[in-house]
């Protein structure tokens, strides 16, 4: 046996291995995930303040989404804003509840396909939301994170509340029996 | 080439796979939903078919030829195979997932990157260099074939992207296919072609029976149905066109302050 096809069957050895525990690995969890019950799905959720949430958003949108123009928009204080939301930390948790909540939305669309371009559309203002975090993790390298929340924060906040509205407008269209307890989790 | 018993067991095993595993496709109108993998099934038929009737009319050398340039239309079709199930999961709404592009961009590059790697370290023993060619050739195109699969998993996990079922069971036949063949074309390469190709032949009858469970699979899978989606109300078909008329434009609102 000669060297390269020692060094040639090794490379193969780890390459093949390295996709199977990729693959297993992943398959498990979308299995996991699709096999999660009303239940397992709300414990993911992590209890963030419903109050602070809707204050922050509703500060530069109204109830309906559309940006706030009149004077009293924009008001609250970037220090204020900071308080509410829990800093970077209270944000990187609403970027996790982002995960929740599509596969909430992923889990009507297994009864009802049609739901999935809303399903698509949440997990794209997801992705907007975890664009905001990432700025602002690295506006925390360059210590500049304070005075950059605000800019990044607040839109950031008025999109997840966005997204928790329109999933509970996604249950409560479908008259699902489960409206009550993700009314209380959001 | 002097066929065996058991290659022509392998042949018509092969054949009555592929006819039934068409058949299913017609009857249960899969063919609508996966046409590419249909032109697939189909070509597999041909190609049994056309192998055999060169084997017993044609000449050593048409039979050298026809083999290898329908392997490259093999090759070509499970590349299709794999576009069509990607674009079923990550096209969602007709369109490309925008948030993927950059990532499935990225999957194909390092595919072939990783693949093109380990072919450059096999130095297969051959007598001709056209056999080198041929056992690195169907070398590389098992690696790509087997990371594009994986890669396939990994992304729509991340992304949160459901499977169809069918796409499921598809995806998950031909990639763990993909990964068995990496495996023998590698002792494809370690062991080369010389005069005696007793192992040779041993691997390919191997990787044949791989490919007909892979193929019962299909056939099995293909046959059930989809999970029966709920029928919608009429009332709740407008609350989700209202629904996403309204996440539509919250998302444009959310990206003109990520713009500014």
């Amino acid at each position: 046996m000669n060297k390269g096809s020692v060094w040639f069957l090794i490379a193969v050895a780890v390459f093949v291995m390295a996709l199977i525990v990729i693959a297993v690995y992943h398959f498990r969890r979308a299995q996991k995930s699709s096999q999660k019950d009303w239940r397992q799905l709300l414990t993911r959720l992590t209890i963030v303040n419903r109050s602070s949430i809707a204050e922050v958003a509703l500060d530069i949108i109204d109830e309906s989404g559309e940006r706030r123009k009149d004077e009293g928009s924009a008001a609250l204080e970037p220090s204020e804003i900071w308080k509410l939301v829990g800093g970077l930390k209270g944000l990187e948790m609403l970027e996790a509840n982002c995960a929740v909540l599509i596969d909430l939305a992923f889990y009507v669309q297994q009864w009802y396909p049609e739901a999935l371009a809303v399903a698509e559309q949440l997990r794209l203002s997801a992705k907007e939301i975890e664009w905001h975090v990432e700025r602002l993790k690295g506006a925390q390298k360059t210590g500049k994170l304070e005075s950059a929340f605000p800019m990044y924060a607040q839109p950031a906040v008025a999109a997840y509340y966005l997204m928790t509205r329109r999933v509970l407008a996604l249950y409560e269209g479908g008259n699902l029996a489960m409206l009550a307890d993700l009314r209380e989790a959001l | 080439m002097h066929l065996t018993g058991l290659d022509l067991l392998f042949w018509a095993a092969g054949l009555g796979a592929h006819f039934i595993l068409f058949s299913v496709l017609l009857i249960r109108r899969r063919f609508m939903v996966f046409p590419i993998f249909t032109a697939f099934v189909i070509s597999n038929i041909g190609r049994t078919i056309a192998l055999v009737l060169v084997e017993l009319y044609g000449t050593k050398a048409s039979y050298f030829y026809t083999y290898w340039s329908l392997a490259i239309l093999d090759t070509a079709l499970q590349l299709a195979v794999v576009y069509e199930m990607y674009s079923l999961t990550f096209r969602p709404l007709g369109s490309w997932a925008r948030d993927l592009r950059g990532a499935l961009a990225w999957l194909v590059i390092v595919s072939i990157v990783v693949a093109a790697g380990l072919t450059w370290l096999a130095t297969p023993h051959a007598r001709l260099w056209m056999q080198v060619v041929v056992i690195k050739g169907t070398f590389f195109s098992s690696a790509c074939m087997s990371e594009l699969f994986v890669g396939m998993i990994v992304l729509a996990v991340k992304a949160g992207l459901p499977w169809r079922t069918h796409v499921a069971r598809i995806s998950q036949g031909l990639g763990v296919y993909s990964l068995i063949d990496v495996l023998i074309e590698a002792g494809h390469s370690y062991l080369g072609v010389s005069r005696n190709t007793q192992t040779y032949t041993m691997l390919s009858h191997f990787r044949m029976s791989a490919y007909l469970v892979c193929v019962a699979y299909w056939i099995v899978m293909l046959w059930r149905d989809e999970p029966r989606p709920r029928k919608l109300s009429k009332n709740f078909r407008g609350q989700l066109i209202h629904l996403q008329t309204m996440v539509d434009s919250d998302l444009e609102r959310v990206r003109a302050r990520r713009r500014s």
